[in-house]
């Protein structure tokens, strides 16, 4: 799927529901039947990259139409879940996010390699109340390897705040 | 446009990066002028200009933020709009926001932190509101 391409490297390919499936984690049964488009962005994981990942999200959302609301949500979340991993990432690591775009609905999975299992990730924070508040739904994965990520959905139709 | 007006950062406009500075449009009426794009890297900056906003003489001037060149506002950014927002109502004035775009004001609505502030289209706006109600520029800061 070419994620292990040169820092910043955006690829885009048709899902193959067999070889890959990077955010459909906890959905029901069914839901992989409709193959959707998949876009990873790797990065340096530095903050001075993190407008170009959200610039991604926009542009994603945008082409399978979500609605306008919707658009700088995701933006938004995006920039907020890339923050908090950028923020605990291990020096010279990655950034790896993507973006798995369905009809109606984009799931996100943004994740870091922290270089220590025991770094944690508050969700005790503004940051994470703004990105509960944004995104359809949000979850702190943490493994204890050191690898954390932050798994999001987003629905075309913003619900009205 | 009065003598006051100088950039807080250099350099050319570009994605992801920030400009503030400071203007009097009118005597008794501060205005910063923010252009670009506010999140985790910039936010300090803007945390910075709003702080000399609220330093400025003359300490009771209507002051103002003007919003419409920002393309974008995360959390880091309304997390120094809402501090800047606490700190002029301890002054005892209003803070407000001119002319931003969605990119602004859907983070202000969703996370509510709209109330905090007064928020109008532009400077025409701002100066019919205020008309009659500014100050002086007679009063100053104790050094």
């Amino acid at each position: 799927m070419g994620i292990e391409g040169p820092s910043g490297s955006v690829t885009k390919g048709r899902r193959r529901v067999s070889e890959v499936d990077p955010v459909g984690a906890g959905d029901g049964p069914g839901t992989v039947e409709t193959p959707g488009s998949v876009v990873e962005v790797r990065t340096s994981a530095s903050a001075s990259l993190i407008p170009t990942i959200r610039a991604v999200a926009s542009d994603l959302a945008a082409r399978a139409d979500f609605d306008l609301d919707a658009i700088s949500d995701l933006r938004m979340a995006v920039d907020e879940a890339c923050a908090t991993l950028v923020d605990v990432a291990a020096p010279g690591s990655a950034l790896r996010c993507t973006f798995d775009v369905r009809e109606e609905l984009i799931r996100v999975h943004a994740e870091v390699d922290t270089g220590d299992a025991a770094t944690p990730v508050s969700t005790d924070t503004f940051g994470w109340r703004v990105l509960q508040t944004l995104a359809d739904q949000v979850e702190l994965e943490a493994n204890g390897s050191g690898i954390v990520g932050i798994r999001l959905h987003k629905r075309a139709d913003a619900a009205p705040r | 446009m009065s003598a006051l007006s100088f950039p807080a950062s250099r350099g050319p406009s570009r994605p992801g990066g920030l400009d503030t500075g400071l203007t009097r449009p009118v005597p008794g009426v501060l205005l910063l002028v923010v252009e670009g794009e506010v999140d985790t890297l910039t936010a300090p900056a803007l945390g910075e200009a709003l702080g000399a906003l609220l330093e400025a003489d003359p300490a009771d001037a209507v002051a103002a933020v003007d919003l419409a060149g920002v393309g974008f506002l995360a959390s880091s950014g309304l997390a120094v709009l809402i501090r800047a927002a606490h700190r002029a109502e301890a002054q005892g004035r209003a803070l407000y926001l001119l002319g931003g775009s969605r990119a602004v004001t859907r983070p202000l609505e969703v996370t509510g932190s709209d109330q905090l502030f007064t928020l109008l289209p532009g400077l025409d706006e701002l100066l019919a509101r205020v008309d009659g109600d500014r100050p002086t520029g007679r009063v100053r800061r104790p050094d």
